[in-house]
């Protein structure tokens, strides 16, 4: 019964990344500034009084700058200055090393080629086939449901030889979510150091990378970049299950590292 | 509903639980109960939801005591708040059953004490402290967690079991604490609702609506009636999300893999249309304080095509998962939850009302435009995962009813403003809603502007403690059912 | 005497000094405490000597006046020219079983006693040498009336080792009841080999052949079947031997077990020489017995908590599959089927001599490590390969023989077993059809459970995280003992290498009862074997004793290859268990969770009872803090022996009052005891006069 129930409803999976996905640019990403001039314009202490984490700061050149993995997405920027920020779009979120999470770029792309290399030499026998393993480091919940979603008909992401394995030891990627709640410091710690080499740690949600509003607290460290060496870094509260798609396959190096968020605002509209 | 009142003050902590155990026994039950840093030592409070209402008593317990005499062996619900209490504050409840360290084992003399002013940089939590918890003679201990396998929340189960069944089961949850009621102060109520998101974040918005109308309370607010209305549409579409959620993992766990998937898309479908409403798929920044941030961006009649279709297709679904034999037996008689002890323990959310012991906060106490949509409660007595799992579904039957009902409402509505001005005003109020699991409590007290306190109480912490119970001779393949079927966030339940 | 009858003499001799030298000395020095056991090897090995001799044909004899001869009594009609002592092909072959085995435990045996937990008085060493001699005699004897006195004094010597350690809870009620048992066993022989002394005219074993078939010999056959089947422990006998083997203080277990029972195996053989097959119906009901026996030692084995006791259930559970074998071979006798049996005998022996190597290996190795651990108690004897090492290996290679594995001398008999048993479509009658098909059902399931029983011995108690820490090597045994494991280990797993040889000897071995030709049909060509028929199956131990080792030599080879040379090179980190903040003590799997599934299944079988208990005590006056640690629940789970709750525990009453009416016998007045033996005399003589 069950199966002629699933099968009257053809094929529901996205064909993402081979074919576009629209709904894949729907979701909204952390805020961005526009290439405006109302952005050059805009006075410092206003823009930092603007975001109630910090994530927005003034440039020394006049101009501002959001540091996308401190975003947790609550608009008010947006709200309150559509002509200076807006919603970043596109499933494309996720960078290699974390100055690279701040628009508009601050990083020079020979430094973004040079770490994209090095976790190419050390990750080269990653590529089609790899297996995830999950960490909750204090998450609120969300970050869980949309790593979980990866499993769902939709996004299906066995036809892209990604696998969720229970046990550490035959992990290739560790996906943590969570501000890094002290308590989960030492079994996060543990559970990295269970997984053989070659191995990739990514970063998912703004709570992991930067420590989300839920920082500064006495139990929490701010990100879980602390506690072990991040490879990928993926802001979003919580980021949609294409987004996490697209750091996994960032991280595997089946999408280039180039395809995130400073190449992609670097003198140009955003999407 | 009724305007913020002051709490009632006892004179002594041992007259404080007087208070509370008569108005127990006069058909109250324990809501909440938690301690509040005061420069001349501790205030206890105690929270009852009675009729219509949840009142407040305190007592002050001098800096000089540390030690007073426990609320649990008389009223059996305070087991974990005490135990929380003593992690936060460092008092000790005399005649506690089983003082455990509970969300802080730390063996440090600095401790968090919300409320005070000031907070330590950094406790973190000493497994030294923990209890190491000999099993008895004949059983072993499986620690199981704080990472498990598949995508789950950190939690650590301890079973002791003789090989095969369960004769106890022990919980450390102290490894998701983040401090969240500490990270409220000094937070601005405006700030304070994005917390308030992302304390349970698969349970945003209930509670998001808590937090506001605790603030509300305060400012002494009316919410426009659209408002409300957008708040009950992204509400029932929060809990058609988690208890579609909690039917997956419910699927998956019988291995019925066509559910589990097609489950699975139907959630899906449910965060793209919360997602279509509002910008996020989880419902984060609709609610703030006074009323919401924007329309929503679908028009009513959209929005009524939309549920119409996901009705059309998730009911069928429905109908042929109950109607798998093979599916109800391995939940029926599992995890059974006695409905006196429900009853006794002032059990929350579907957890309570499948033992036939629980109210819907939205029917009882009604907030948001509850009230005039009218909300019929789901109620079984058998208390096993099946119960549960019905309640679930009747559930997802009203929050569909609800969304058309709101949606009709908003179309008919017309226009005006969606929120109402935060005047600052100084104060303190609690402020409930109905999440997917339960009951959610906020008790805020803002001062100068900001929050100096606020207390978060969700479900999953009211509710877990329950898991003890359970285990009515269920073997180990049984656990992941018992576990999907209570369905409780870990993060609400650590904070 | 003969050249090899002298080898006999010696053997017995030195045995005799060996029980000297325990009594006249006592444990006084190392060398004194070690002398007896070092004798009875040197004994045993010239026993084994003067057997390998009679096997391989030579004669074999000790004296012509055999113990009557020697007190000298004089000729009497129908008592004259008694032989004395002589081994033939059959004697030979389990003299050789039984002493290679005693030499290597008597090594171990004088390890031992030199260690601390050695003996303390003077008796253990002539109980051992007691023993000892009462086995060679047994298996020597020509006559009836010396076979009757070595087998009770075989049962003395039983009663003397198991009830050493009298002062340990339990010791003498169980060395009463391995004394009652022997003395049951021995009546029944008595009873049967006075009913065909008496019509055959002759004491010789030779000639009770010669009793015409009628009620009378089926009837004495039966009778000697069942004294033997006592010795070894069918059902409904067995209930002695748990008690009574873990009841002997170290190294004692593995006389008892591995070497004393061989004399049962080989009363039952010899009874089949000499008396041919009992009828068809004793027969079956053998059969049923034995596969009852094997199912029931091993459900008992692979649930007990006390590692003796495993190892003597285990010996249970041997014992059905032996005497399954030989239930096969009576039915080949019954039916005229040589070939049936010699698949049954050849089954049945090869078993014997696993099961000797293996149990002696076992009992020897588990003295060494219950001594290191102070304890009997499976869970606090875990890790036991790193306190003591040569023990320890020595029970995880009996353990695998035991437990039918390749490629180890236990899996080419369990083999030969379930092929002979296979044979039943060959055989003609459809009773003896069914009983075979659920013989060998049983078989095939308690091999099952076997498995499950030594896993938990090798993995737990072998192999696991020791709990409590203790100086490596202490317990361990000494120069001499650890030859005597190594000899057992080799033993075990050679046998299954020199299967052939095996056979060949065995063949020899077993002319009294078939032709050597019937058993070397075995052997399809010199190095594969095959279940007596031909085109059945085929098996090569010897051939798997090359091709695994190379095997793994080769897939190692591939993978260190494969890995680029750097397979060696590892990273150590703790071992996985989902990062947990921690329990104490006892949270990884214990050796009684493991036997858990095990009493469930087999409920039937074991009548388990579980029970869950609240250890909260609400009537502690504690004020404040309940320890938050305290167990608060406790589970307790209950096996019942079968046989004795239903067999034994119903004649309890009838048999007390019976005795107390016998005790009004005693009463202690010298003339009622002097009318007792004159009305006993009345009674000989008129029944005597009577059978004329």
């Amino acid at each position: 019964m069950w199966v002629l129930r699933g099968l009257r409803n053809g094929v529901l999976t996205t064909g993402w990344p081979g074919r576009a996905d629209e709904y894949a640019s729907a979701t909204r990403g952390p805020a961005t500034v526009k290439a405006s001039p109302a952005a050059a314009a805009l006075p410092a202490a206003e823009a930092v009084r603007l975001c109630p984490v910090d994530a927005i700061s003034a440039d020394k050149e006049g101009g501002v700058r959001v540091d996308q993995g401190k975003c947790i997405l609550c608009g008010r920027c947006v709200a309150a200055r559509p002509d200076v920020f807006a919603w970043s779009a596109g499933p494309h979120r996720s960078t290699l090393t974390r100055p690279g999470l701040v628009v508009p770029a601050v990083e020079s792309p020979e430094t973004l080629r040079e770490v994209t290399d090095k976790l190419r030499a050390r990750t080269r026998a990653l590529r089609r086939s790899v297996h995830l393993r999950h960490v909750d480091a204090g998450s609120d919940g969300s970050e869980e449901w949309e790593i979980m979603a990866l499993l769902n008909p939709v996004y299906d992401i066995h036809r892209l030889g990604l696998f969720f394995t229970a046990s550490p030891r035959h992990a290739d990627i560790l996906l943590v979510t969570g501000a890094g709640s002290r308590g989960m410091a030492r079994p996060l710690r543990e559970t990295y150091d269970a997984m053989p080499d070659p191995k990739i740690v990514v970063a998912v949600g703004t709570d992991a990378v930067g420590g989300g509003i839920v920082s500064p607290s006495y139990a929490v460290r701010g990100g879980v970049g602390s506690i072990v060496p991040v490879d990928v870094w993926l802001p979003g509260s919580p980021p949609s299950p294409f987004a996490i798609l697209s750091a996994l396959l960032m991280a595997v190096g089946r999408i280039p590292a180039s395809a995130g968020p400073p190449m992609s605002v670097a003198g140009g509209d955003p999407r | 509903m009724t305007a913020a009142t002051e709490p009632e003050l006892a004179a002594s902590v041992p007259a404080l639980w007087h208070l509370v155990v008569r108005q127990i026994a006069a058909g109250s039950r324990l809501a909440d109960l938690f301690g509040t840093a005061h420069p001349d030592g501790l205030v206890l409070t105690a929270q009852l939801a009675g009729r219509g209402t949840i009142t407040s008593l305190e007592a002050l317990l001098p800096s000089d005591q540390v030690r007073y005499p426990a609320l649990t062996p008389q009223v059996a619900p305070a087991f974990w708040y005490e135990r929380e209490i003593h992690d936060l504050f460092g008092v000790v409840p005399e005649g506690h059953p089983r003082l455990e360290p509970l969300v802080l084992p730390a063996s440090s003399t600095d401790l968090p004490m919300p409320g005070a002013g000031a907070a330590p940089v950094a406790i973190d939590p000493d497994p030294g402290v923990l209890p190491r918890h000999a099993a008895g003679p004949g059983l072993f201990t499986i620690p199981h967690g704080p990472v498990r396998s598949g995508v789950t929340e950190s939690i650590e189960y301890l079973v002791e079991t003789p090989g095969e069944d369960i004769p106890h089961l022990n919980m450390r949850i102290f490894y998701k604490h983040r401090g969240i009621e500490k990270r409220f102060e000094g937070l601005s109520p405006a700030d304070g609702v994005l917390l308030a998101e992302r304390t349970e974040g698969v349970a945003s918005v209930a509670n998001a609506i808590a937090f506001c109308e605790a603030v509300e309370r305060i400012a002494g607010l009316d919410v426009p009636w659209r408002a409300l209305l957008i708040r009950v549409a992204q509400a029932e579409l929060e809990r058609l999300a988690c208890h579609l959620d909690a039917i997956v993992r419910l699927a998956d766990g019988a291995g019925l893999a066509v559910a589990t998937a097609r489950f699975g898309w139907h959630k899906e479908r449910v965060l793209r249309l919360a997602g279509e409403l509002s910008g996020s798929r989880f419902g984060r920044g609709v609610v703030v304080p006074g009323g919401v941030s924007g329309l929503p961006l679908l028009g009513p009649a959209d929005l009524l095509g939309a549920i119409g279709d996901l009705d059309r297709r998730i009911t069928p679904d429905l109908d042929l998962l109950m109607g798998t034999a093979s599916f109800l037996d391995r939940l029926r008689r599992t995890g059974p939850l006695n409905p006196a002890r429900a009853a006794e323990h002032g059990a929350l959310g579907p957890i309570g009302r499948a033992s036939g012991a629980g109210e819907d906060t939205r029917q009882s106490r009604p907030y948001a435009a509850y009230g005039l949509l009218g909300v019929t409660a789901s109620s079984r007595t058998d208390g096993d995962a099946l119960a549960r799992l019905e309640v679930r579904i009747d559930e997802i039957g009203g929050a569909v009813h609800l969304l058309r009902q709101a949606a009709d409402e908003l179309a008919d509505a017309g226009s005006g403003q969606l929120r109402a001005e935060l005047s600052p005003a100084d104060g303190r109020a609690t402020g409930w809603a109905e999440a997917p699991h339960g009951e959610v409590l906020y008790d805020v007290r803002v001062e100068g502007g900001v929050i100096t306190r606020c207390r978060v109480r969700p479900a999953a912490f009211h509710n877990l403690v329950l898991m003890h119970e359970v285990f009515a001779g269920d073997i180990l393949t049984d656990f992941p059912f018992i576990e999907a079927s209570f369905g409780l966030p870990v993060a609400g339940a650590a904070r | 005497m003969t050249g090899f009858g002298a080898a006999l003499a010696a053997g017995l001799i030195l045995i005799a000094l060996a029980a000297a030298a325990d009594l006249a000395a006592g444990p006084r020095g190392r060398a004194w405490r070690a002398a007896p056991y070092l004798a009875g090897a040197v004994g045993s090995v010239s026993l084994a000597v003067a057997g390998a001799a009679a096997l391989a044909g030579r004669a074999v004899t000790l004296g012509s006046g055999g113990l009557l001869g020697v007190v000298a009594i004089g000729a009497r009609p129908g008592f004259s020219a008694i032989p004395g002592l002589a081994a033939d092909q059959l004697s030979g072959l389990f003299l050789v079983i039984a002493f290679t085995a005693a030499a290597a435990v008597s090594l171990a045996f004088a390890s031992w006693s030199i260690g601390p937990r050695g003996p303390a008085r003077r008796g253990l060493g002539a109980g051992y040498a007691l023993a000892l001699g009462s086995v060679a005699v047994v298996l020597t004897a020509r006559d009836a009336f010396t076979l009757l006195f070595a087998w009770e004094s075989l049962t003395l010597a039983f009663w003397v080792l198991s009830g050493y350690r009298r002062a340990a809870p339990g010791r003498p009620a169980a060395a009463l009841v391995t004394l009652a048992f022997g003395r049951i066993s021995g009546a029944f022989l008595l009873a049967g080999l006075l009913l065909l002394v008496t019509r055959s005219g002759s004491l010789t074993l030779a000639g009770l052949a010669h009793v015409p078939a009628g009620p009378l010999r089926s009837t004495a056959c039966v009778l000697l079947l069942a004294g033997f089947a006592v010795k070894v422990g069918l059902v409904p006998f067995q209930v002695w031997l748990p008690r009574g083997y873990a009841a002997a203080p170290g190294p004692a277990r593995a006389i008892m077990a591995g070497v004393a029972v061989n004399v049962g195996f080989y009363g039952l053989w010899r009874t089949l020489a000499v008396l041919g097959p009992p009828p068809a119906a004793v027969t079956d009901v053998l059969l049923l017995l034995a596969s009852v026996t094997a199912v029931l030692g091993i459900a008992h084995a692979a649930v007990q908590g006390s590692l003796q006791r495993v190892i003597a259930y285990s010996s249970v559970e041997n014992t059905g599959l032996i005497l399954a074998g030989f239930g096969v071979a009576l039915v080949g006798a019954a039916t005229g089927s040589r070939a049936l049996m010699a698949a049954g005998l050849l089954a049945a022996t090869l078993q014997v001599i696993a099961h000797t190597a293996a149990k002696s290996l076992l009992f020897v190795s588990s003295a060494g490590i219950q001594d290191a651990a102070g304890g009997d108690d499976l869970d606090d004897l875990r890790g036991s390969v790193r306190r003591t090492p040569w023990s320890g290996t020595g029970l995880a290679i009996g353990s695998l023989t035991l437990a039918g594995l390749p490629p180890t001398a236990g899996f080419v008999s369990e083999w030969f077993l379930l092929e002979a048993l296979m044979q039943q479509f060959r055989v003609p009658g459809l009773a003896d059809r069914l009983v075979l098909a659920v013989t060998g059902a049983a078989v095939a399931l308690t091999a099952g459970f076997a498995g499950v029983t030594f896993v938990r011995l090798v993995g737990l108690v072998v192999l696991g995280r020791p709990v409590r820490e203790g100086t490596r090597g202490d317990g361990d045994p000494g120069p001499a003992g650890r030859a005597g494991i190594v000899a057992l280990a080799v033993a075990c797993l050679a046998l299954a290498a020199l299967a052939p040889l095996e056979i060949r000897m065995i063949s020899a071995g077993l002319v009294p009862v078939l032709p050597s030709a019937a058993v070397t049909a075995a052997l399809k060509s010199p190095w594969v074997l095959q279940p007596v028929f031909p085109g059945f199956s085929i098996l090569s131990p010897s051939w798997l004793w090359i091709i695994m080792p190379a095997l793994f030599v080769l897939v190692t080879l591939l993978a260190w290859i494969a890995s680029g040379a750097r397979l060696l090179r590892v990273r150590r980190v703790p071992a996985w268990r989902s990062a947990t903040a921690g329990v104490s003590g006892r949270a990884s799997y214990t050796a009684f969770a493991f036997a858990n599934p095990a009493r469930r299944v087999l409920a039937a079988v074991l009548h388990t009872r579980a029970e869950v208990t609240r250890l909260d005590a609400s009537d502690d006056a504690h004020d404040g803090d309940h320890d938050a640690a305290a167990p608060h629940v406790e589970y307790s789970s209950d096996v019942i022996e079968v046989t004795e709750e239903y067999f034994y525990r119903p004649f309890r009453r009838p048999f007390a009052l019976a005795v107390r009416q016998a005790q009004r016998l005693q009463s202690g007045r010298l003339d009622a005891y002097l009318a007792y033996m004159l009305i006993a005399l009345i009674a000989v003589l008129a029944l005597v006069t009577g059978l004329h």
